[in-house]
């Protein structure tokens, strides 16, 4: 049963068409990988599904209810949750206080105006739970600008989880990363796997396809191939356009 | 970003020592001002201005919001306190209570247009607002006495009840605003240093990010606005008390960037003192500068854009890493990542 | 219903104007991405300049002043409208000095830079003038005003819109017909291709911001007849100024000349009905205007947006 389903997705900014009808139902607890090449659209469609942008027709059904258009706190707080390929961090931060503001309790405490927001300890056991499972539990004091790339990268994926979401968005999760990092997130996606739902937008083919359930392949802003992994390695257009070469 | 760093013990202090030491060391003013070549009536201004500068950098430098307009409702404060006076109540306690609540709706009428902004926009529109405001203030004569201004305001008692004290001289009047001026402080550093500040701080690094994470950004935007207004507007009924008049210029574009330049000479962008620092030093450049030459402002407008190219971390930034062992640098790029999240739009 | 036509020519003179301010400004924004604050206040300068010019203590030296002062005045008129520019252009180079600190970095540095000039032009203007109101001189061939149709007109403002379109077509064959805004399109669009093709980049950013600068100091010598001379006078340029090219896009000259028209037609017509709140209409359309979010009238994405 779909968790997350887009329907006849349409996006359209000025004459140029970005997504062309585009359907996707994701089951829920399903890895769902998102391919293709610069410009098919990949992110657009994150925008989408996160409030970031407007689709000109079609609708996003979460869970049975229609969210396409809403502003991207209110489809947060519906249990949304997305990283940023260009990394969106409060710098100035720790990277315990990135955590911790991502935190739903957090969040309801955001009109307290009269109690030092350091005084709570839950906030903070439950921020470091968090880095733990991300492995930053032995950096969280370091300034988010201070951190090293591929631990930006980990604290990027850490406060998207922190927000304890029922979708959880990864757009280009590796992007940038050498093979350790990348082993190091492959690790923890896959320990994730089956906890939540995930969308994953990917250009590491070997990335993606170690890792998710079903792949959508987007091209000029439509679907032009789904199935899985091994489906789509039989798949004449993947292998003729070159998209599932890999080692 | 504004404020000590959160992990410190001050952050979470309702009263630091820092601020005792400031609030003693003003308090001792009216004692030695004199013997210095100064004179009581700076004091309360500085102490006012202070109260003003510390509001807008609630604005400025926690939300990182920049509002070229403010004088808005330093002035709204001040009219309102003088037509309350004259039309609504004598208590004291009564049109500083309604300075402050005129000028937090008018925060709330301007917060309502640009809340869904940021960077040059929100700048503009701001100036815009500022430039409506002022004309109607010089053109709305019946009520705000024009370019004449609003005349005749007194210096109504502090009743408590058991004792009233008269503040009809600088002195006393002095030391009534200190009282506000500890009030404010202490609020102040509570609200910055609360989840609510900090929440402030971080939609001022990724208005992206924190909308994302579920934070309705531009109710935050807007409620901090309007407290800021309030609270200037305090400062403006105090300011109406002092000079015994409001007047519309204090809405101009001009002195509403006196504000903006105080407040980041001081260091507004990286510290919480920062605005009263930069409060001193210009009404210190008015008087001491200001009497060997008629073009201070000129210098101190020059400061103000050398500070903004070179030291934008300003005179308590540059002060804190000279303090911390020779930070400067960290410091510098303090004050300018902060100043760089000012204008994303 | 026919007594506003008198006003409409006033609003089409002021669009005039504005256009003409707006371009300098939009120059300056495409070419550096820099918003310029201080624009107005060189604007104000220019009327400051070409007031002291055309009054009775020119400010050159005493033999120099003399045969000036000889002239008709016509004569100096003319003059002035293109000395006095260079003359602000001089200081629009100063600001441009200081401002190299700031490119390549957010418009915020621009924009705080700016906004510091201005203060300092301001004061520099208070200190040198005063506050008081001042005059500027016109030749007796503009000024006054005339019967036609039963409606009282002004000469001067036939003349404003005159000479402002004229400058705007100036403006508009520099940019679209010579070398040198071939370039300076080219640099508004990729800075790296002008530097690729051996052009100075930094000497282009000069002349251009002092050509902007210049055709806000003529402005403000042409409209100081209309809204008198105050220090405080280059905010009323600076913001329509930002409103034009929020209406009009960065870098479409004709969105800029019809947003400005657009811009003066309002205050104009508010004149018609509430003279001493006309300016303020300016204010509350860009309240309007940006509450709205309104791209361009020719659809080219502003580079304020980030």
């Amino acid at each position: 049963m779909a968790l997350i389903e887009a329907r006849s997705v349409h996006v359209r900014f000025g004459d140029r068409i970005v997504l062309e009808e585009v359907d996707m139902a994701v089951l829920e607890n399903e890895c769902h990988g998102i391919m293709g090449p610069n410009g098919a659209g990949k992110t657009t469609f994150f925008n989408v599904i996160t409030g970031r942008a407007k689709p000109t027709r079609g609708e996003v059904m979460l869970d049975g209810e229609n969210i396409a258009g809403l502003s991207p706190h209110a489809i947060a707080r519906k249990g949304v949750a997305r990283s940023f390929q260009i990394m969106t961090l409060f710098d100035e931060y720790s990277a315990r206080e990135n955590v911790m503001i991502a935190l739903p309790r957090f969040r309801e405490r955001g009109f307290d105006m009269s109690h030092p927001a350091s005084g709570d300890r839950d906030f903070k056991a439950e921020a470091e739970q968090v880095l733990a499972d991300v492995g930053l539990a032995d950096r969280a004091d370091i300034r988010a600008k201070e951190l090293a790339y591929g631990d930006r990268r980990a604290l990027e994926i850490g406060v998207a989880l922190a927000q304890k979401p029922r979708v959880l968005c990864l757009d280009e999760p590796t992007s940038g990363l050498g093979t350790d990092g990348v082993q190091r997130l492959l690790g923890l996606a896959q320990k994730l796997k089956g906890t939540l739902t995930m969308i994953v937008i990917e250009h590491d083919m070997s990335f993606l396809f170690s890792l998710a359930d079903r792949i959508s392949v987007l091209h000029w802003g439509q679907v032009v191939a789904r199935g899985t992994p091994a489906q789509l390695q039989e798949n004449l257009w993947v292998r003729r356009s070159n998209l599932g070469k890999f080692a | 970003m504004n404020g000590t760093a959160p992990n410190s013990p001050d952050a979470a202090r309702l009263i630091t020592p820092t601020m005792l030491v400031v609030w003693l060391g003003l308090a001792t003013i009216p004692l030695w001002i004199s013997q210095i070549g100064l004179y009581p009536y700076l004091g309360i201004e500085i102490l006012i201005w202070s109260i003003y500068a510390l509001s807008f950098n609630l604005v400025l430098g926690t939300a990182g919001l920049p509002s070229f307009g403010h004088g808005v409702f330093f002035g709204v404060g001040a009219y309102a306190f003088g037509l309350a006076q004259f039309n609504v109540s004598s208590s004291l306690w009564i049109c500083l209570t309604l300075a402050m609540l005129a000028a937090a709706l008018a925060g709330v009428f301007v917060a309502l247009f640009i809340s869904h902004r940021r960077g040059i926009y929100y700048a503009f529109m701001t100036i815009a607002f500022g430039q409506i405001f002022w004309t109607i203030a010089i053109k709305w004569h019946s009520v705000t006495g024009g370019e004449d201004g609003l005349l005749k305001i007194e210096r109504l008692p502090a009743d408590l009840g058991f004792v009233s004290f008269d503040l009809k001289n600088n002195a006393s009047f002095y030391y009534f605003v200190l009282a506000v001026f500890i009030v404010i402080v202490i609020a102040l550093w509570r609200l910055t240093h609360s989840p609510y500040g900090r929440i402030l701080s971080a939609i001022r690094q990724s208005e992206t990010r924190a909308a994302h994470l579920g934070y309705r950004v531009w109710l935050y935007k807007a409620s901090v606005f309007t407290i800021s207004a309030g609270m200037s507007g305090l400062a403006g009924g105090l300011f109406a008390m002092a000079q015994l008049a409001a007047f519309p210029d204090v809405m101009s574009l001009h002195q509403s960037g006196y504000i903006v330049m105080m407040t980041l000479v001081g260091g507004g962008l990286v510290s919480f003192w920062g605005p009263i620092v930069g409060v001193v030093t210009f009404l210190v450049a008015r008087d001491v500068i200001g009497a060997m030459t008629s073009a201070w402002m000129l210098w101190f407008g020059l400061l103000f854009i050398a500070i903004v190219l070179f030291k934008p971390e300003g005179i308590a930034g540059a002060f804190r890493s000279v303090v911390d062992g020779g930070k400067a640098r960290a410091k510098r790029a303090e004050g300018v990542s902060a100043l760089r999240l000012l204008f994303r739009s | 219903m026919i007594d506003i036509l008198p006003h409409i020519l006033n609003g089409l003179t002021l669009g005039l104007l504005f256009a003409l301010i707006a371009l300098g400004f939009m120059l300056i924004v495409g070419l550096m991405e820099q918003i310029n604050l201080a624009h107005g206040s060189l604007f104000a300068l220019g009327a400051y300049v070409g007031m002291q010019m055309l009054g009775p203590r020119p400010p050159m030296p005493a033999d120099w002043a003399a045969a000036w002062l000889a002239l008709p005045l016509g004569w100096r008129y003319a003059l002035t409208l293109v000395i006095a520019p260079c003359v602000v252009g001089v200081v629009g180079a100063l600001v441009e000095f200081c401002m190299r600190r700031t490119y390549g970095k957010d418009p915020l540095y621009g924009l705080l830079l700016t906004f510091g000039a201005a203060m300092v032009i301001e004061e520099a203007i208070r200190l040198t003038w005063g506050t008081r109101d001042y005059v500027l001189q016109v030749p007796q061939a503009i000024s006054g005003g005339f019967i036609f149709q039963d409606l009282i007109w002004s000469t001067y403002r036939f003349y404003a819109a005159g000479i402002a379109a004229v400058i705007i077509g100036l403006v508009w064959l520099v940019i679209e017909k010579t070398p040198y805004g071939a370039i300076i399109k080219a640099g508004a669009h990729d800075s790296e291709i002008v530097r690729a093709l051996g052009i100075n980049l930094s000497r282009l950013r000069l002349a251009v911001f002092i050509f902007g600068t210049m055709l806000a100091a003529v402005a403000g010598i042409i409209v100081a007849p209309i809204w008198g001379i105050r220090p405080h006078m280059g905010v009323d340029a600076v913001v329509p100024a930002f409103l034009v090219i929020v209406l009009g896009g960065v870098g479409s000259f004709w969105g800029a000349v019809s947003a400005g028209i657009l811009v003066g037609l309002a205050v104009g017509l508010t004149g018609a009905y509430a003279s001493e709140w006309s300016l303020l209409s300016m204010y509350i359309l860009l309240v309007a205007i940006v509450t709205f979010r309104a791209r361009g009238l020719f659809g080219k994405k502003s580079v304020l947006e980030a």
